[in-house]
């Protein structure tokens, strides 16, 4: 099958491949993260994935300073620094894994790594049977999928030819031509909107809600939307912004959404990039999410809390 | 001939065993009394010896009834006696050596001589010191459990499940008057003599248990007269006529299943089922009550405390009486639910139409954390039993697992494993010239082994690994075979014999040509890490020329101090359990390489099978500590892979992908492979429809079994913390369940180390 497909030597840029995904749509799922985002959410719990060029996440508790990754690198993007820790140049670095593979104690992971539409699909196909019986499929998400837009329309040709059920996450930020071609390929999608103010939207995330909400538009008529909101408290959490959020899925016709409750399981990722996490507050209970659930049901959108 | 040590402990025991009622010195007595008589019987046949002996332990060995039993019938065991198992007894006409000198120990110093002159007869006498005599060999074949040989041997006669179907439907009576036809036509058979006198034990055995319950009347309350009533009038029936009640049925088989010293129990569903139906559709019975005798039931075979055994089956194909059965079932399934015992080992067997009720009270049940009920997948296993066993398929689908997984045919078949063989050790000892790194001893055989350098290709090198296997697999089926041999010509196992097809029809006992289909296992360890060795090897050294087979061995023998770098190459090869073709293919390849090697020699030599299970207890870490660094990175004295699962966090792909690997080997090569499971709760409990839908899949992709532990994360870590807080948490070890702080501290990091699956949240 695949070798018929002209791009299944099409490369593109990944963070990862999960297998046995349950959060990422119906039934048992892979989901293929894609790297590189045009957003920079600040409770992003995937922040590696952010930029389109590799990123290595360096996990210092499980460095021991050997420096061998310092000596494996080619491109010098690597210097031992005075602290007896590796420093890395991320703009040097091209992610060829070299240093994560040196590294003894696993203490480097590099996200980005190139893999071939056909690597990709050769890991999605091996779980087909638990689709078939679960329900299941696969799922692109990231990072956002549309920024590697020809890879993802690839994906999804290859994926529909192997039968399966195919679902996108999204933050809608993409042009509307690649979100028509996508569409008809595409049994689901998973809508990110993170706020109801645009200049709110703008100034924390980078996103402009104009364009998401005219994109969600050509998806909420052929009833394949699901509208997910990440609930973050002190940025959205707040019964105006999320009935505004209610309203614009009401207005692209979209009938169900999701409310994923906050958590801070990314938290030690920042760390790991030697970047800030902006929240201190705790993972958040469903439970405390039932009101706002309660407000949309009332609304007469049809509401889960979770993924 | 070996040097080994008699008091040498014999077998797994981690439940504590309840001690013996009886005050010592009487102890003393019934064993020397059993001394004597067997002394005297010496001349005589092994049946008419065994029958006296027997008639020494019963029914004076019976505890009293206990309070709150609804069932009658407990046994203690004593250092000497008769059984088939180690840990209920011993084998045959046993001493275990190791309990009496303990038992020594406990009397006054004046009775010391006594003891010491029965230590001394039974030198000569044990079975299995006898076996051990005439087939260990230095260095090669080693005693159970001596973990420092590749492979170790016993006599036992593990895992019979007795043809329960017709004793309940002939009672004693009908089978005393079957042997009495049969002895007409051979008046002088001694196996039919003798038993008879094993019927004539069991009516004193229950005449016994009734005089006892009568004696508890007097200061019995209400109620509990009431049950001791009902005990005392079943056992009055069942002396002599077939049983018509649930409870007489139970009493039955428990009691015949007591005498018979058999600890796996058979298809309970189906052969109790009936009665259980009749009784509660005639209004005999009330479903509560049903309850409380088979949560009874499950009490009396939790204190017999056998630690890898305790089979009960339910469910699956070929079944005579599925609808009764089934009721039978979903009363089991709630006892073990609630109950949450360690044994019995609640088994199900599925297949394409096992109703969603059952699957969703099985799930229930792990869910709760009960390990139980451990799940087998007929649809793969009834065929595979078929091949592996030569049988028609009507035949398998009377297969039932017992211990920690092996395969008998129901009242038809034998499949003792008395082998066990590390590959994982043979390789190390492979690699290093047929010496044992570990402790400097040659283990070769004298098989010749090259040295590394010679090898030039990898198929080369790994033929000559093969070839030292060879050397083990047919000094395994030997040292089984003669295992039978050995039984035989000193014991009858008369009870068992008598409900085995054929052999009152043969007259002849089950090893001496009476059992129908004589079969044997050989269980197997280390089969993963060996295979990702093997998949190292060819990576490091043959593909990509990394290193010398040299430099390898060199790191191994140095147990990879100095050589982190090498290791982390070792470690960083494709692993199995991630559905990668390239381990899952080499670990199939081994697989089928031993499993056809042991079936293809057992039947060389004149069984009706011989089959390797790839079960576990815990060996897999206590062979682990006697064993070198290995190529697939694991260090010396680490525990290896258990069963046929990957080395514990080695899988890093998921459930699926690990799953997918499990289901690669064909099952109709092994009599038994367990697969083990971890989930948090939040996984199992709040994903029900896709873990049933994970599994169901699974066992469509060819998967055999499945069994599951749901523990929290974190939970397992605290408990070996702070144990005193974790005295219930049950835990699924390989091929049975166990209290997880009655564990030794390297089986409880073997546990740790295996993946727990829990939720994985994404936000981006």
């Amino acid at each position: 099958m695949m070798s018929a497909n002209p791009y299944a030597n099409l490369s593109l840029r990944v963070m990862s491949v999960q297998r046995f995904s349950l959060h990422d749509g119906p039934g048992i799922r892979t989901t293929v993260f894609l790297q590189g985002c045009p957003l920079h959410c600040p409770w992003c719990s995937n922040p590696e994935s952010q930029p389109m060029h590799p990123v290595q996440r360096h996990k210092r508790d499980k460095c021991s300073g050997c420096g061998k990754c310092t000596s494996r690198c080619s491109k010098g993007a690597i210097t031992h620094g005075e602290d007896g820790f590796p420093h890395f140049d991320r703009t040097r670095c091209i992610g060829c894994g070299e240093c994560e593979q040196a590294c003894p104690n696993e203490a480097i992971a590099i996200s980005g790594k190139t893999m071939t539409v056909s690597e990709i699909m050769e890991i999605v196909k091996r779980d087909k049977d638990y689709y078939r019986n679960s329900g299941g499929g696969v799922t692109f998400s990231g990072g956002e999928v549309f920024m590697q837009p020809e890879g993802l329309v690839t994906l999804l040709e290859a994926s529909k030819a192997e039968g399966l059920h195919t679902a996108i996450e999204t933050c809608g930020q993409t042009s509307a031509e690649w979100l028509q071609r996508a569409e008809p390929l595409t049994d689901l999608f998973l809508y990110d909107i993170k706020h109801s103010n645009s200049e709110v939207l703008q100034h924390t995330t980078g996103g402009n809600l104009d364009r998401i909400v005219k994109n969600l538009k050509l998806l909420g008529s052929k009833g394949k939307a699901i509208v997910r909101i990440p609930c973050i408290p002190g940025f959205n959490l707040d019964e105006a912004t999320i009935r505004g959020i209610f309203h614009l899925a009401l207005q692209c016709e979209v009938e169900q959404v999701h409310l994923l409750p906050y958590h801070n399981l990314g938290a030690d990722k920042y760390a790991q990039l030697a970047k800030e996490y902006a929240y201190t507050c705790e993972s958040m209970r469903n439970e405390e999410l039932e009101p706002y659930a309660e407000m949309g049901r009332a609304m007469g959108l049809s509401v889960q809390i979770g993924g | 001939m070996a040097t080994f040590n008699i008091e040498t402990a014999q077998n797994v025991e981690i439940s504590k065993k309840i001690p013996c009622e009886k005050p010592l010195l009487e102890q003393l007595e019934i064993m020397e009394r059993y001394t004597a008589v067997h002394r005297e019987h010496l001349g005589a046949s092994k049946e008419k010896r065994e029958a006296a002996c027997l008639q020494v332990l019963y029914p004076t060995l019976f505890r009293h009834i206990q309070e709150g039993d609804l069932i009658a019938g407990r046994l203690d065991f004593l250092p000497i006696g008769f059984g088939c198992v180690t840990s209920v007894g011993g084998v045959g006409h046993y001493c275990v050596f190791r309990k009496l000198k303990m038992f020594r120990a406990q009397l006054p110093e004046l009775e010391h001589a006594r003891v010491d002159a029965m230590y001394d007869y039974w030198r000569d006498h044990d079975l299995k010191t006898a076996y051990n005599k005439e087939t260990l060999q230095e260095g090669i074949l080693g005693m159970f459990i001596d973990t420092t040989y590749p492979m170790i041997a016993t006599a036992r006669l593990s895992g019979m499940m007795l043809d329960y179907p017709t004793l309940l439907s002939l009672g004693i009576g009908g089978m005393r008057k079957r042997i009495t036809e049969k002895l007409t036509q051979d008046p002088n058979n001694e196996f039919l003599q003798a038993g008879l006198s094993c019927l004539d034990i069991f009516v004193s055995s229950a005449r016994h248990l009734r005089a006892d319950a009568a004696a508890q009347m007097a200061n019995a309350s209400a109620e509990r007269i009431k049950d001791l009533e009902v005990i005392i009038s079943s056992l009055e029936h069942i002396e002599e006529q077939a049983p018509e009640t649930f409870h007489q049925a139970l009493q039955l088989f428990w009691l015949y299943a007591l005498l018979a010293g058999v600890i796996n129990y058979g298809r309970l569903d189906d052969f109790l089922g009936p009665f259980l139906a009749k009784d509660l559709e005639e209004g005999r019975l009330s479903e509560e009550e049903a309850y409380r005798y088979v949560r009874s039931l499950w009490t009396l075979i939790e204190n017999r405390r056998t630690t890898v055994n305790g089979r009960i089956i339910v469910g699956g194909r070929g079944r005579k009486y599925p609808k009764e059965a089934d009721m039978f079932l979903h009363l089991a399934m709630r006892v073990a639910k609630e109950c949450r015992y360690v044994e019995p080992q609640f088994t199900l067997r599925v297949d394409k139409d096992t109703s969603e009720q059952i699957w969703d009270e099985a799930l229930d049940a792990l869910g709760a954390g009960a390990t139980y009920p451990t799940i087998y997948n007929d649809e793969v296993e009834v065929p595979a039993v078929a091949y592996g066993m030569r049988l028609d398929e009507k035949a398998a689908e009377q297969y039932v697992p017992f211990g920690c997984t092996e395969f008998v045919i129901q009242g038809q078949s034998s499949g003792t494993p008395n082998i066990c063989i590390n590959l994982l050790k043979i390789l190390t000892i492979f690699m290093n010239g047929g010496i044992d790194p570990e402790d400097g001893v040659r283990k070769d055989g004298g098989v010749e082994i090259k040295p590394l350098s010679k090898y030039k290709s990898f198929e080369e090198f790994y033929d000559g690994y093969k070839r030292l296997l060879d050397f083990y697999l047919d000094l395994s089926a030997k040292a089984q075979y003669h295992s039978y041999e050995v039984m035989n010509s000193h014991v009858a196992f008369l009870f068992t014999s008598l409900l085995m097809d054929d052999c009152i029809e043969r007259g002849k006992a089950l090893l001496d040509g009476g059992i129908r289909y004589l079969g044997g296992t050989n269980e197997t360890y280390g089969n993963i890490n060996t295979s990702d060795s093997l998949v190292a090897i060819k990576e490091l050294v043959f593909d990509k020329k990394k290193y010398t087979l040299d430099q390898l061995q060199q790191a191994l023998l140095a147990n990879f101090e100095g050589y982190e770098e090498l290791r982390h190459d070792c470690l960083a090869c494709d692993k199995y359990g991630n559905d990668l073709d390239s381990a899952d293919s080499m670990a199939n390849d081994l697989y089928e390489f031993v499993a056809k090697g042991v079936r293809d020699r057992g039947i060389a030599i004149g069984m009706q099978y011989f089959l390797i299970v790839i079960s576990n207890n815990q060996l897999n870490t206590e062979w682990g500590l006697n064993t070198a660094a290995s190529p697939d990175g694991r260090l010396r004295g680490m525990y290896m892979n258990p069963a046929n699962n990957p080395q514990g966090g080695a899988d890093k792909s998921g459930p699926t992908a690990m799953l997918n690997s499990l289901a690669k080997f064909d099952a109709r090569y092994h009599a038994g492979s367990v697969q083990n499971i971890k989930f948090t709760p939040s996984m199992f409990n709040n994903h029900r429809e896709i873990i049933k839908s994970l599994f169901k899949t699974y066992f469509e992709r060819g998967g055999c079994h499945i069994m599951v532990t749901v523990v929290d994360s974190g939970v397992l870590e605290d408990a070996v913390e702070h144990p005193e807080k974790y005295p219930n948490l049950i835990v699924r070890v390989a091929g049975f369940s166990a209290v997880f702080v009655d564990l030794s501290p390297e089986i409880q990091q073997e546990l740790l180390s295996r993946v727990l699956y829990d939720e994985r949240k994404s936000l981006c």
